[in-house]
């Protein structure tokens, strides 16, 4: 990993050097060794910033629409990230030839609190690592391998996208989606309807998981207007009912599934299930896949005469 | 509501300590106890939630809640200040007009489990709602016989740095009694007449003084937990409106309202009316100076649409201008932005450095 | 068959001396080309249908924002409809394909969050289908009734 570090490192300077780029979006050191943040380098001489190890989750793509804009930016993305980035290409936020990307392999990233389960004392981590039997990590008094099933981030344990698919430049590894894994949602199957109406009571409104998915570009949210009120601001399930509802058919051919909203959502809301359930039914249906970069127009944007037609018919 | 006002804000009589003594009650009595105190109060606790932290609930009988400390939970202001409250209702639909204003109940309540920089962070909240001419009567209903079981838990949690912002030995004195999870009991320690009023016999018993050590050790842990380069600096001395680590922080900043809406002290709220027929129905709900709209005026104007003043905004507010405006430190350490933030903006790593530059710039002087 | 009663005073009484019996609340969303032409043809010669429907008239059925079926559904209509032009007949040529995938993906949102199917209806009706719209609207509100109210969103 640390190998695939320093090539990071290698490629973000020498696209700084010779100008491909004027930034390149990456992870740094966080300020605990299980975290990691969003750094910006403009500067071939701050790559050294760059980082690459389990706990990298954040979705980069998020930050192309308004820095891609006018410019030509480095991104060092996962394959999750890269089918986001493909999405934003196909909707036009970004053109392809102003996002220089570097490609990683990837093994699935963690998440942090997921590790306080597996009875590790979380102020005393100095280092993460993957390893063949899972995710070293190391403390002060030693060091415990985590297996992934136990902190690998929710979407991460069944994805089987570990490439890249699209790149200007893939390094490092990719490891097999590992098998017998799933994601277990108790009480979802059981009543669906009140199942959502618990989640959605524990709702805050905080808006983490729309701020923080490369989908939710539009500079003027629904839940924002006013006039009409399309979701009230107040914190009560029915209106969070709305919210997640109306985010999830917004996001309906263009999810990708990377989960980073299930992850920083404050209150264990599993919210990137019905996107993710929504955009399986699509694929299913009409083929559609929105981390295909083949796929030219998205997926509401365009019909054939032969889809499915929805329509009831009274006798 | 001035009475109320003074009540609350009026340093606590100096008890002679003596007089109070420190107790123990078995985990195994907890049971009974809150049986007992919910005869006498209602008992606001956490309860867990599976997933999601544990919340302030008001107790029903045989309720378990987490005493402890040891959980995430929400804060005590989702219970103080909900994120949704009925402020006025009015119903026009019988000819009269009727204007129901639902006050909560002012009855006596107790809550317990509370983390430290939580307390102390409700102290923050009073100088919002209780001072400055204007009472605010939902939040005192509530606020007014509330007595305060601040909880040290035997494990400090690794996001909390405390120490490094106040000084915690004058938040103790903010409480009514403070609980220390000794393992198999708690010791018990009252600090007001209300807080000693809690003590029932039957359940609590005179701590050993093995007991005691033990307890010392947990306060001088908790005191220790996350000193940091800036404790006991004067934080809001350093804070520039110009520093240059707004632009860091604004250019990862996603811009969403977990940081502020997790945080014991932050209650910006918002007022909106909702009519159905011919009912109006007027509530308060969360608002967010990270949210883009926060100051968007009727105009159109919007002085912070940018990242960075919003970014600025949050923590010259609570490190700058609550001290100036209030004389308290808006911020208790309690960590949870630390813990939650979608891109690890650290606080106490902005702090760390923020107060460096201002002494190494003031070294140079 | 009870009397027709002929008096205002009379029919007043008459339906306050019974039980009002619930009436669902329906939401129709109808484009303005086909459906909505078809509900007005339906008025016009006089078809009686049943008072449960709230028209919202759009220029098409590819205007028909999902968006609207949750709001309805979360203001607490106990059932909603979208009804549009037939497929090919569009007045704007395709606004109605792309409704197709639209309103089968609200469908499908609809089931994953445990709203009843029943109560949604989704149908093509032309401008000329006046006693079809009639028809379809009296169906319907069978159906919505014996579902019940509809108890919330988040319930």
């Amino acid at each position: 990993m640390s190998e695939t570090q320093d090539r990071i490192q290698e490629e973000a300077k020498k696209a700084l050097e010779i100008g491909e780029v004027t930034l390149v979006i990456g992870w740094g050191a966080g300020s605990v060794p299980f975290k990691t943040t969003p750094v910006f380098i403009d500067k071939p001489e701050d790559v050294e910033k760059l980082v690459w190890n389990p706990a990298c989750a954040n979705n980069l793509a998020v930050y192309l629409p308004k820095l891609a804009r006018d410019r030509k930016v480095g991104v060092v993305a996962k394959p999750c990230d890269i089918r986001s980035i493909i999405t934003l290409i196909r909707e036009k936020q970004i053109k392809r030839e102003n996002v220089f990307v570097i490609g990683l392999g990837c093994a699935g990233v963690i998440d942090a609190t997921d590790l306080e389960g597996a009875n590790v004392r979380l102020r005393d981590v100095t280092s993460l690592e993957w390893t063949d039997d899972g995710l070293k990590v190391t403390t002060e008094s030693g060091a415990v391998t985590v297996p992934p099933a136990g902190c690998l981030r929710d979407q991460c344990l069944v994805c089987d996208k570990r490439t890249p698919a699209i790149s200007d430049v893939t390094l490092g590894e990719a490891v097999g989606r590992l098998e017998g894994l799933s994601i277990d949602i108790p009480g979802l199957s059981e009543d669906r309807k009140a199942y959502w109406a618990e989640q959605f009571s524990r709702c805050i409104r905080c808006y983490a998981c729309r701020q923080v998915c490369p989908g939710c570009y539009c500079e003027s949210c629904f839940c924002d207007r006013v006039e009409p009120k399309w979701t009230a601001k107040k914190a009560t399930a029915d209106e969070a009912w709305m919210f997640h509802a109306t985010r999830a058919m917004h996001l309906a051919g263009r999810c990708i599934g990377c989960g980073e909203c299930e992850r920083v959502c404050p209150v264990g809301i599993p919210v990137v299930e019905l996107a993710r359930e929504l955009n399986a039914i699509a694929k299913e249906r009409y083929g559609f896949d929105p981390g295909d970069a083949d796929e030219e127009k998205p997926l509401l944007g365009s019909y054939t005469e032969g889809d499915l037609d929805p329509a009831h018919h009274s006798e | 509501m001035a009475h109320i006002r003074k009540a609350i804000l009026t340093p606590r009589i100096t008890v002679n300590r003596a007089a109070m003594t420190d107790k123990l009650i078995s985990k195994n009595d907890i049971g009974d106890f809150l049986k007992a105190l919910s005869a006498k109060y209602t008992v606001v606790a956490p309860m867990e939630r599976g997933d999601a932290p544990a919340e302030f609930a008001e107790l029903a009988p045989g309720d378990q809640p987490v005493l402890d400390g040891s959980k995430p939970m929400m804060t005590p202001k989702d219970y103080l200040l909900p994120r949704y409250e009925v402020l006025v209702k009015i119903d026009t639909s019988e000819g009269a007009t009727k204007v129901e204003t639902p006050l909560p109940e002012g009855k006596p309540r107790v809550m317990l489990g509370v983390w430290l920089p939580d307390a102390q962070a409700i102290r923050v909240l009073d100088r919002v709602f209780l001072e400055r001419n204007f009472v605010d009567p939902y939040y005192a209903r509530r606020r007014e016989n509330l007595i305060v079981v601040a909880v040290i838990p035997a494990e400090m949690r690794w996001s909390w740095f405390c120490g490094s912002v106040d000084d915690v030995e004058e938040w103790k004195r903010n409480v009514d009694a403070v609980m220390y999870d000794l393992g198999e009991s708690f010791y018990f320690e009252p600090v007001s007449e209300k807080g000693a009023a809690l003590v029932e016999d039957a359940f609590f018993a005179d701590p050993s003084e093995s007991d005691t050590a033990r307890k010392n050790e947990l306060w001088e842990q908790f005191k220790k937990t996350g000193l940091l380069p800036f404790a006991g600096k004067p934080l809001y001395e350093n804070l520039a409106w110009d520093d240059p680590i707004w632009d860091e922080i604004a250019a990862k900043c996603i811009g969403c309202g977990l940081c502020s809406y997790m945080c014991p002290s932050c209650s910006c709220f918002d007022i909106q009316d909702e009519t159905r027929g011919a009912c109006v129905e007027r509530y308060r709900c969360r608002d967010t100076c990270q949210f883009e709209d926060f100051t968007l005026m009727g105009a159109g104007h919007n002085p912070r649409s940018q990242q960075v003043p919003r970014s600025r905004q949050r923590l010259l507010h609570k490190f700058r201008y609550q001290h100036e405006q209030f004389g308290v430190v808006g911020c208790t350490g309690c960590g949870r932005c630390v813990e939650l933030c979608p891109v690890n903006v650290d606080i106490r790593d902005v702090l760390t450095r923020t107060c460096s530059k201002e002494m190494e710039h003031k070294a140079e002087i | 068959m009870a009397e027709q009663t002929t008096t205002l005073e009379a029919a007043t009484e008459e339906s306050a001396s019974e039980p009002r019996e619930w009436q669902p609340s329906i939401l129709a969303i109808l484009c303005n080309w086909c459906s909505y032409a078809g509900a007005d043809l339906a008025g016009s010669t006089r078809l009686h249908y049943p008072e449960t429907v709230r028209i919202v008239r759009v220029p098409c059925s590819g205007r028909a924002d999902p968006m609207f079926v949750l709001k309805g559904f979360q203001k607490g209509f106990d059932g909603v409809m979208v009804l549009g032009c037939h497929p090919g007949d569009c007045h704007y040529a395709k606004g109605n394909y792309y409704a197709r995938r639209r309103i089968a993906l609200t469908q499908d949102l609809l089931k994953l969050l445990g709203i009843p199917p029943e109560r949604f209806h989704f149908e093509w009706v032309s401008a000329s289908e006046g006693n079809r719209f009639a028809a379809l609207i009296k169906e319907f509100t069978e159906q919505v009734k014996a579902l019940g109210p509809f108890e919330g969103v988040a319930r």
